[in-house]
């Protein structure tokens, strides 16, 4: 199976040919990978060299935290790749983003209305969780379609508090 | 004199004092809240009591309860920790009223030194130079704050009057910014402390967080346990400490230290206290406030001084002299600590909150971990975000540095979000290694994505672990879906084989 990884400014072709048996950039690499301790923490030994690092899930593909370093990695196999390139969409444009909740909390203050144009790192919402006051700025530049909580609410983590258009 | 301890807290601290007692032979009731049944603190204590909601205000607030418990167990003593209910001179006199001895200061010195404008005065008259603001004003109202700032000047800051750990401060660069950010640290005082009074102090740039640890017996004996540096810190949260400061140096040691004994002299302190100091570059140094419990950062002090501080403070509480004079004081070698939260350090340093699913924790030579959780421990969101603080010791300060790294690199916590990835980014951080900081690094010249020259080969590796990990999952996933070949769970089978072999 052949996969195209990226993160950052670098981007790998990686071929998977058996357990353990990788083509990296056209380069043989014998790997040893495995699990251990918990479910996401993963040992790797490559060419005698030892790593290990967290990898989890995210929305947009997979984050990797070796040696302190947080590494957004976006994965796609050849036949996404041929999908995505037939369809000939580059990049996915999102039209709408659900803004959820970082973590249970009670909300303090809204700063914005429905309607109400916001640019990436306006002040949105204050939740205070953890005897702290966080607050929570726009991640994108839009519009606010729908406003869902008020002051004085109690939110779970990952409730929906607004959507942007 | 008491042989049984109630601790009026929870978390690392509560598991901390527990320690404590233990060594000295003293029994110890822990009290707890509905989410903190399975908590550490219970489960090392001799006894534990119910104590109420969730929510602080219904449980580890509950001075009125807690004393209750302390005379239905025959507690003699109890220990507040730090936060809750331990600069609370009501509650300390309370505790005195019922019979009880508080491990602490008077009620009168709590109180004196807690409304940080009195503190000032006090100091002030004692000769202790404080850092410029409105100092013994009492409590002022929004219109008279409004007026006042423009004579102290900007940049400022607005801080509770009953504060501590940051809550309820604000900064305020001009004046158009004051009326919100005073509304938000009066809003934010009140719900923690709740007292929404806030006094205004000038910010001091490029200045250092430096406090001495003072104890004190009651037979006026007063001694320094040297600094700590603090001024690794983040919206006022101290995030790292370390004892003795790189930016010290004998004279000025002696110098501060002396002036700390005269401020806890001057409200006639007992018991183990902390006075904070901001120094500017030139070694100028203002009395910031003082601090009337045992302090987070409390460990990297013993571990230089070799002196446990909280068995101290048990033994001041007996009326027992202290055990060393200013002379036996000497310091050793460098600690560090690390204070490791649950908040994602890559997205604003969120508070994040779950179950904790693993947790491996540092060992080895010169490291020491205190902490509440382990495995299956659930992060509420219901109090503060502190996990554990790792501390290192290390001959010289290059050593404890080499170790922390070592440590962090060796703890895992699983379930939630951490901020070891800070604290390894900090480590190797050239101005950090340095000692080139101060209290405004960590915001205005640090970032999480530093490029280091194995930044490339990392990202090489973390794209191949996340590849495989990828094409594991959907090779599983595609499994799945096949019918196993067995038509019934494994649990059947083996009630089948049981039975035949029975």
């Amino acid at each position: 199976m052949k996969y195209v990884t990226s993160t950052g400014d670098e981007s790998f072709e990686i071929e998977i040919n058996g357990e353990n048996d990788l083509l990296v950039n056209g380069q043989r690499m014998l790997i040893d990978f495995r699990s251990v301790v918990g479910q996401s923490v993963y040992s790797l030994i490559v060419n005698g060299k030892s790593y290990e690092a967290l990898v989890q899930p995210t929305e947009e593909g997979l984050e990797v935290l070796l040696h302190g370093q947080l590494f957004q990695v976006s994965i796609e196999d050849e036949r996404q790749r041929r999908l995505r390139q037939s369809t000939g969409s580059t990049t996915v444009r999102r039209g709408e983003f659900h803004l959820k909740a970082p973590m249970p909390g009670l909300i303090v203050t809204v700063h914005v209305r429905e309607g109400q144009e916001v640019k990436t790192g306006d002040r949105m919402i204050v939740l205070e969780s953890m005897k702290m006051q966080n607050e929570i700025s726009s991640p994108t530049d839009g519009t606010v379609r729908t406003l869902r909580i008020k002051p004085g609410d109690n939110v779970d983590q990952n409730q929906v508090l607004l959507t942007l258009g | 004199m008491f042989d049984k301890v109630l601790i009026a807290n929870r978390g690392e601290i509560a598991v901390r004092i527990i320690r404590a007692c233990r060594e000295l032979g003293i029994e110890t009731v822990a009290v707890f809240s509905d989410v903190d049944r399975e908590s550490l603190h219970v489960r090392y204590a001799n006894e534990a009591y119910y104590l109420g909601p969730a929510p602080s205000r219904d449980s580890y607030l509950r001075g009125d309860k807690i004393i209750d418990i302390a005379l239905k167990s025959k507690a003699g003593a109890i220990h507040p920790g730090y936060g809750f209910l331990a600069e609370r001179g009501d509650f300390a006199q309370q505790v005195e009223d019922a019979g009880i001895v508080f491990i602490g200061p008077r009620p009168s010195a709590i109180t004196a030194m807690g409304d940080k404008a009195v503190a000032r005065a006090t100091v002030t008259a004692a000769g202790v130079p404080v850092v410029p603001g409105t100092e013994g004003e009492g409590n002022l109202s929004d219109e008279e704050i409004m007026q006042i700032a423009p004579k102290i000047g900007f940049p400022l800051l607005v801080k509770a009057t009953a504060g501590g750990g940051g809550k309820g401060m604000r900064e305020v660069s001009d004046i158009e910014e004051l009326p919100p950010r005073l509304n938000a640290a009066r809003s934010e005082a009140e719900a923690a402390f709740g007292d929404g009074n806030v006094y205004l102090e000038k910010l001091l740039t490029n200045a250092r967080h430096i406090e001495f640890q003072i104890l004190a017996d009651s037979q006026g004996n007063v001694i320094h346990l040297a600094e700590r540096e603090c001024s690794l810190q983040r919206r006022h949260q101290k995030l790292l400490e370390e004892s003795p400061s790189p930016f010290m140096n004998e004279s000025l040691r002696e110098e501060m230290g002396q002036v700390a004994c005269k401020a806890a002299s001057a409200v006639d302190y007992l018991n183990a206290g902390t006075i904070e100091f901001l120094v500017n570059e030139d070694g100028k140094y203002y009395f910031l406030e003082m601090n009337t419990r045992l302090q987070v950062e409390h460990p990297v002090t013993e571990i230089v001084t070799g002196l446990d501080i909280v068995k101290e403070q048990i033994r001041i509480a007996r009326g027992r002299k202290l055990h060393a004079t200013q002379e036996d004081i000497q310091l050793s070698g460098w600690a560090i600590e690390c204070r490791i939260n649950a908040e994602d350090p890559y997205n604003n340093f969120l508070p994040s909150t779950g179950k904790i699913t693993q947790s491996i924790l540092p060992t080895g030579p010169g490291v020491r971990v205190d902490t509440g959780v382990y495995p299956g421990f659930e992060i509420s969101p219901y109090y503060d975000s502190l996990i554990s603080k790792l501390i290192c010791w290390g001959e010289t300060r290059g050593e404890a540095i080499l170790r922390m790294r070592r440590a962090l690199e060796e703890y895992r916590i699983l379930g939630v979000k951490t901020n070891i990835p800070f604290h390894q980014n900090i480590m190797d951080s050239h101005r950090f290694m340095a000692g080139q900081y101060d209290t405004r690094f960590v915001e205005e010249r640090f970032s999480m994505d530093q490029t280091s020259g194995k930044q490339k080969e990392h990202a090489e590796i973390a794209s191949i672990m996340a590849t495989v990990v990828a094409h594991r999952e959907s090779q599983r996933s595609s499994q799945i879906v096949r019918k196993s070949e067995r038509d019934t769970s494994n649990w059947k089978w083996i009630g089948r084989w049981e039975r035949i072999n029975r």
